[in-house]
């Protein structure tokens, strides 16, 4: 009857430049789109911001 | 004592009698009432309405300023309170220019335009000088959102007090019938501002993410104000890409731009890509392809862009992603962000059908690029 208060969270998507593996975590302040952030964990590889998005989650 | 079980309603209210004088006044005094006061009793109920909203257009505004203080006291480190400085800066205006002789009024708006923008830039610098770009195209914009909502509400508020005073309905009805567009924009400005404080890219950012991929491991060079410029090749065939100048927030200035490259190296045909406003019952981030200069804002850069391609002969095709207005100016959507790839192939094959090896295409990455680098 009454409508769950949504809210939207900030996601980061990291793909690895070598294997192109991807990863999902919260956004943190600093982060932009195609920016290197860190050594991918199967491959040894470069990880790079491939998508910033919002996802409303009901409250 | 009476008994108040035995009433009969019929003989009280005269149901059974037409010429009973109580029945008569029951039904005869709001007509004289609607007659002589209808438009004062209908200026009160919209009142109501009204009212209700200029509160949460106070609200925004309130909102859009306190946040604008908070990121400036953060993150430019002024050596003195800003406030002032601010508040002084919210009550500015624009005078357009007159339209009574059209003739020439683009380069006006033009200038007018760009006068503002260069004096809000170097007014928000003077507040703390050492700030960086990055951070002053952020306060510029949340700047502009406050500057907008204080304007809203400052004109919505004037137009519901006039016809009050006046005690004029039909004053307020124009007031009334565009509210709900004002309060579904003042909203979403609203809500934009998290996004540029965080300096995450929103949905208007889709054109520039596409091409700003593209432009990554290539040489870059800044063309005009704000705008970035490089070039590739793809299948034999030249590229010259063209977008704002990332992760700050700004649209640049691609009309000045495309002015310089077609002086240089007339590309045989100019591909857009941006955001659109999508139709009612139309879905969020579906695609779009079309003709003629995709590009938005008050049409001093689209009309720039028009001219050079008719002067020079060059057909503009456009792809456009269609979403709201909310969608547009706040944090962008995984829908949105997911059609990146699916808009580059059609770029490609768009490139093929209607390019030949040995040719040269201009593609405009249009929007902000808050967030989105190259």
């Amino acid at each position: 009857m009454f409508s769950k208060e949504k809210i939207i969270v900030a996601y980061t998507i990291e793909k690895c430049k070598a294997c192109e593996m991807e990863r999902k975590r919260n956004f943190k302040q600093g982060d932009y789109l195609f920016a290197e952030t860190s050594k991918c964990d199967s491959c040894e590889g470069v990880m790079q911001i491939e998508k910033i998005f919002g996802e409303s989650i009901e409250k | 004592m009476v008994d108040f079980t035995n009433i009969d309603l019929d003989q009280l209210f005269g149901f059974s009698d037409d010429s009973n004088p109580l029945l008569m006044l029951v039904w005869i005094l709001p007509i004289i009432i609607f007659i002589f006061y209808g438009q004062r009793i209908q200026l009160q109920v919209t009142s109501g309405e009204i009212k209700k909203a200029i509160k949460k257009l106070d609200a925004y505004r309130i909102e859009a300023r306190t946040e604008l203080i908070d990121h400036v006291k953060k993150n430019m480190n002024p050596s003195e309170d800003p406030t002032k400085k601010i508040d002084r800066f919210l009550d500015y205006f624009t005078i357009m220019p007159v339209d009574m002789d059209p003739a020439g009024i683009v380069g006006k708006v033009r200038h007018t335009v760009r006068a503002r923008e260069d004096y809000s830039r170097n007014h928000v610098k003077s507040i703390s000088p050492e700030t960086d770009e990055l951070e002053l195209t952020k306060v510029i914009t949340l700047l502009e959102i406050a500057t907008s909502l204080h304007m809203i509400f400052k004109i919505v508020n004037h137009m519901y007090l006039t016809a009050k005073k006046q005690n004029n309905y039909p004053l307020i009805l124009p007031l009334q019938m565009i509210l709900p567009f004002i309060m579904e924009e003042a909203e979403a400005i609203t809500k934009a501002i998290p996004s540029f404080r965080m300096g995450q890219p929103v949905g208007d950012g889709i054109g520039p993410m596409v091409v700003g991929k593209m432009m990554l491991d290539t040489k870059k060079e800044i063309i005009s104000f704000q705008t970035v410029f490089a070039e590739k090749e793809f299948e034999e065939r030249k590229l010259f890409l063209l977008k704002a100048e990332g992760p700050g927030s700004t649209v640049g200035r691609p009309g000045d731009a495309v002015e310089i490259i077609v002086a240089k190296n007339k590309p045989d045909i100019i591909i857009m890509v941006d955001a659109a406003l999508k139709m009612e019952g139309e879905d969020s981030a579906i695609t779009a392809q079309g003709f003629g200069a995709a590009i938005g804002g008050i049409g001093t850069e689209r009309f720039q862009i028009e001219e050079i391609a008719t002067k020079n002969n060059i057909p503009i095709f456009a792809i456009v992603i269609k979403q709201s207005i909310k969608d547009a100016i706040t944090l962008m959507s995984k829908d949105i962000s997911n059609q990146a790839e699916n808009v580059r192939s059609q770029i490609y094959e768009m490139i093929r059908d209607n390019t030949k090896p040995g040719q040269s295409i201009l593609l405009i990455g249009v929007g902000n690029t808050i967030g989105v680098p190259q």
